[in-house]
């Protein structure tokens, strides 16, 4: 394990290193440390199997170096990266392979500088840096333990799958830059993200839990959420395909928001002429009820980061501001390329995530880190009901898709669990799962929002990083169409 | 100067030594491999004929399996490599370390597992079906070596190919390209004695082109195309027949061509489609290889990627049923040139070509070996990992749709009323993958046998089984196609695999814009 302070003295030492090169005119240096642990469950009441099936991780740290160099009238840039090396040797080879990388992008302006000071400081977990192989192992099987036994309680102990995983992602990284940026990070998170089914009911149930800190983790309380959901779905009923007024729990709304709206809400996608809100910024695109932001800095969401891969503090972003279009999500080169006199982009958002989290091999992109979204005008789920009146409560969906490309914004997505039918404003049947496809627009979603509850949950998809702190929302006249179930 | 991967020709030997008798001092400890990989590689992007990016680089990296525990249970550990960490002593001591990590994770398994058997029945210990255990060194295969191409040729190629392509019409709003070239080895050393260096070249190109008519929305194309050749890919020796700079400015043409066409709505009912190997790739992909990885067979994937409509347990399913019209046939097969090709798996199962459907009927899964254990079948080699620092998982090798005998003209020729679903964009496909939505670049109406009138935003949607009954021809023009972009397992591996399939003739709802 690399210490924060190991990583400091080398970005330290690099760019003494760096000062010393007269062809270069500016410099980054980014060194980390990354810990990815995966504890994977796979239980299955029918077939033989692990129950926890692999403990795994992947461990990497270095060193990157983007460079800037003057060639004649112009500016070039170069990045090159060494991988298990903070020696001074390491430094000079990742500087020589940031000669040999580098171009003219017209694109690039200047390295980021420092401003203002981070809100967030030592809120990490040292007991999750130290967690040993033994204790990784235990929290799985806690998860496992969790929904088994509400399964058993429930009387239900044949055609049983349980799936899902316990993740800690351990990440340190330091910066230092000719420009002024000088600084460090620590984060820890744990994520328990469980589905349990009941086959022969054609149920599935989703439970989860998040933290920063190993105390207050219950991944435990993600399996019996998980188990609860599946037993409370048995006896599902199909609908006809037509337009519906419905609620998007807060897991198909995050859904909705990481794979469609925030992949619309980024610079690098108005650059490449690739989203619905191309030329709308300062219009409506939404109900003015709605609000949409970004904030890396808020502690104890597990997207918090003091600091971006920039160097710079992290903050709040407004995408939605009542209705309308305000902002983007930004990092250094896309925030100085569409810096006007109109709009002054923040990059707040550049982070250089990989598999194992933050890698000093890449240069930054976007990424968002926790998404807040917020109602003028909040109310209860129950009264989300009474709107919708008739219609279809919306728990779980999954592979949802912008099928014919971001710009478009069409997106579809089928509904696989914790659903249910809305009669007379109340919950009434559930919904039989894998049965309804939804066909829809991101336009047309966010402009037919009737209502939004207070109430929210930090929520996480399937190969996202960001946390979704999503309310329920009500939307109406949204088209479900009707499909097969499982075999038929 | 960056290490070449010959240096796992120096080290081969070493590691095996070093896995072999270090697994023998572990308590309870039944198998170990190691895979260790190093590719070569240049890359470079640019957009709109400017310079982006370019990298001439390498990767290392190794991941360790082990089973272990009274109860025997898996570990595993993988890390990135430097390239001092390539030297005999350094990587012994390294090694040895994620022996003794995925060792202890395995150890620490096996307890809880004993521990939870008394209430669970159905755990039980790791057992991996029997293979031959092979010793072997496979070269890498191509005309011109991608370590001899200059970064220069590489970055000119990529800014010629945008350039052009932003000047072909003034519709034409972004252009961007990205080329890459290299070759990859890989050991894998086993406790059992396997000992293999495997090299793969990869060379992949893709291009990306916005173009906006008036104010509609701008028509978006994004496509590749790559073999585990050498730079010869680039040149035209590819399934397109094209060079990378023909490649991007025909899609280029095309994306322009679409912005101007009409939206494609929504049809009612079904109506007849006529698929181009293209979009078959997608769809061969979607609806009969993904619910053919044995892993989803056995509920693994719940979570993430989902389970499969042909199984739901041993005594119903439907292996041995009909799934699909006599004429549809499919196979996947590692053995033949694809992006899926290769001579051995992660577990260093030897690959081979299966049957999946044959006149119809679904014959068998793929499989590695914990698998094949569990299901009473013949291990068929299909593991792989993105990285060598990751878990294998099941995997598409070449996974296509077989040929028939028609022509693909006379497939849309006997077409008095229906649709022409042309080059496949996006799918969603439905938990089990029972039913899909696949877009597609063009859609033409057939009316009397004649391609009359372009959409834009369409493609089609249907129940798998239902579709794959519904077809009455399958043509002569077969094709594989490469998707890089396979998205499965947890933590997400993104894998290239390769798909294919000639022309078919069916019945699917037209999916265009939502009404």
């Amino acid at each position: 394990m690399i210490k924060t302070e190991d990583l400091r003295t080398a970005v330290n030492g690099a760019l003494k290193q760096i000062k010393k090169q007269k062809d270069v005119i500016d410099a980054e240096v980014f060194a980390s440390w990354n810990d990815l642990i995966t504890v994977r469950l796979n239980y299955t009441s029918d077939f033989p199997c692990n129950g926890v099936h692999e403990p795994k991780s992947i461990q990497s740290y270095g060193l990157g170096i983007l460079a800037v160099f003057k060639k004649g009238n112009r500016i070039e840039t170069g990045f090159g990266s060494v991988t298990n090396d903070l020696t001074e040797e390491g430094v000079l080879e990742t500087l020589a392979k940031a000669k040999r990388n580098r171009v003219y992008d017209p694109g690039f302006k200047s390295l980021p500088e420092s401003t203002g000071k981070p809100v967030l400081a030592n809120y990490h977990d040292k007991r999750v840096m130290e967690i040993s192989e033994k204790e990784s192992v235990d929290l799985g099987w806690k998860a496992l333990d969790g929904t088994l036994k509400t399964l058993r309680d429930g009387g239900h102990k044949k055609t049983i799958i349980i799936g899902g995983d316990v993740t800690i992602l351990r990440e340190r990284m330091a910066i230092k830059t000719t420009k002024g940026i000088g600084d460090f990070d620590e984060t820890t998170s744990l994520t328990a993200n469980i589905t349990a089914m009941i086959e022969n009911k054609n149920v599935k149930g989703t439970g989860w839990s998040m933290d920063t800190h190993l105390a207050s983790f219950k991944p435990e309380a993600a399996g019996r959420e998980a188990a609860e959901s599946a037993m409370r779905t048995i006896g599902g009923r199909k609908i006809r395909s037509g337009k519906h007024n419905v609620i998007f729990g807060n897991q198909p709304l995050t859904d909705i928001v990481s794979n469609v709206l925030i992949p619309s809400l980024v610079l690098s996608s108005v650059h490449a002429s690739n989203t619905p809100f191309l030329g709308k910024l300062g219009q409506g695109i939404a109900s003015s009820n709605l609000n949409i932001y970004d904030d890396g800095s808020i502690e104890g969401e597990i997207g918090s980061k003091k600091i971006t891969c920039e160097g710079m503090p992290t903050g709040r972003t407004d995408l939605i501001t009542n209705g309308t279009l305000t902002g983007f999500l930004a990092n250094n080169y896309y925030a100085q390329k569409f810096r006007n006199n109109l709009y002054c982009p923040m990059p707040r958002n550049g982070f250089r995530y990989s598999t194992n989290g933050r890698d000093y091999k890449n240069k930054a992109g976007i990424f968002p880190t926790n998404v807040m979204i917020e109602g003028n005008k909040e109310s209860t789920r129950n009264h989300l009901l009474k709107q919708v009146s008739n219609g279809v409560y919306i728990g779980r969906i999954w592979y949802t898709y912008a099928i014919n490309g971001l710009a478009m914004g069409d997106f579809t997505s089928t509904i696989i669990a914790d659903s249910f039918l809305i009669k007379d404003g109340k919950i009434a049947s559930p919904l039989k799962p894998n049965t309804i496809r939804i066909n829809t627009n991101i336009k047309q979603i966010l402009n037919n929002i009737i209502g939004i509850t207070k109430k929210k949950r930090s929520t996480l998809v399937w190969g996202s990083r960001e946390v979704v702190v999503a309310p329920e929302i009500a939307v109406s006249d949204v088209q479900l169409d009707n499909v097969t179930g499982f075999l038929g | 100067m960056k290490p070449r991967i010959e240096i796992l020709d120096k080290l081969k030997g070493h590691i095996f030594k070093t896995l072999s008798t270090y697994y023998k001092s572990l308590n309870d400890c039944n198998y170990v491999d190691v895979r260790l990989g190093i590719s070569e590689f240049k890359s470079a992007t640019s957009e709109n004929g400017q310079s982006k990016d370019v990298t001439d680089d390498y990767d290392a990296s190794f991941g360790i399996r082990v089973i272990a525990g009274e109860m025997s249970s898996w570990g595993f550990y993988g890390q990135s490599l430097g390239k001092n960490d390539l030297k005999v002593k350094r990587i012994t001591d390294l090694i040895i370390n994620g022996i003794n990590i995925a060792y202890e994770r395995a150890v620490a398994n096996a307890k809880k597992k004993q521990e939870f058997k008394k209430s669970a029945d159905s755990l039980t210990e790791v057992k991996l079906a029997k293979i031959k255990v092979c010793q072997d060194t496979v070269p890498a295969d191509f005309e011109i070596d991608p370590r001899k191409v200059s970064l220069q040729k590489v970055l000119k190629t990529s800014m010629d190919a945008t350039r052009q392509m932003k000047e072909l019409d003034p519709s034409v709003r972004y252009t961007a390209a990205g080329i890459k070239t290299g070759i990859t080895r890989e050991l894998f050393c086993s406790s059992e004695g396997a000992n293999i260096a495997q090299s793969l070249p990869l060379t992949q190109g893709i291009v990306y082109v916005s173009a906006q008519n008036g104010e509609s929305s701008p028509e978006v194309c994004y496509d590749y195309v790559g073999e585990l050749r050498g730079w010869e890919i680039i040149e035209g020796k590819n399934c397109y027949n094209l060079s990378f700079l023909d490649f991007a400015l025909e899609r280029t043409r095309e994306t322009i061509e679409l912005s101007g066409a009409e939206f494609l709505k929504t049809s009612k009912d079904e109506v007849v489609v006529v698929t181009d190997p293209h979009f078959n790739t997608l769809l061969v992909h979607e609806i009969v290889g993904h619910p053919t990885e044995s892993d989803r067979i056995l509920k693994m994937e719940t979570a993430y990627a989902g389970r499969s409509w042909l199984f739901k347990n041993m005594d119903e399913n439907q292996i041995g049923e009909q799934i699909a019209s006599p004429l549809v046939n499919a196979f996947s097969d590692p053995t033949t040139m694809g992006y899926g090709y290769y001579k051995y798996g992660a577990e260093g199962t030897p690959g081979k070509r299966i049957d999946l459907i044959k006149n119809g009927v679904l014959k068998t899964f793929m499989n590695g070996r914990e698998n094949a254990a569990i299901l009473g079948y013949e291990p068929n080699g299909s593991m792989r990992a993105t990285e060598s620092s990751m878990v294998p998982i099941v995997r598409m090798t070449n996974t296509a749709f077989g040929s028939g005998n028609k022509s693909p003209k006379s497939i849309i020729k006997e077409v008095k009323d229906g649709y022409y679903i042309v080059s496949h964009r996006i799918p969603s496909i439905s938990e089990s993958r029972e039913n899909f939505r696949i877009s597609a670049k063009k859609v033409y109406k057939i009316e009397n046998g004649k391609l009359v009138k372009l959409y834009r935003g369409g493609g089609i949607m249907a129940n798998s089984k239902e579709f794959l009954m519904s077809i009455d021809a399958v043509g002569n023009d077969f094709e594989m196609y490469p998707i890089p972009t396979c998205g499965k397992g947890q933590p997400m591996q993104v894998m290239r695999v390769g798909n294919g399939g000639p022309t078919l003739r069916g019945r699917a709802r037209l999916a265009g814009v939502p009404n």
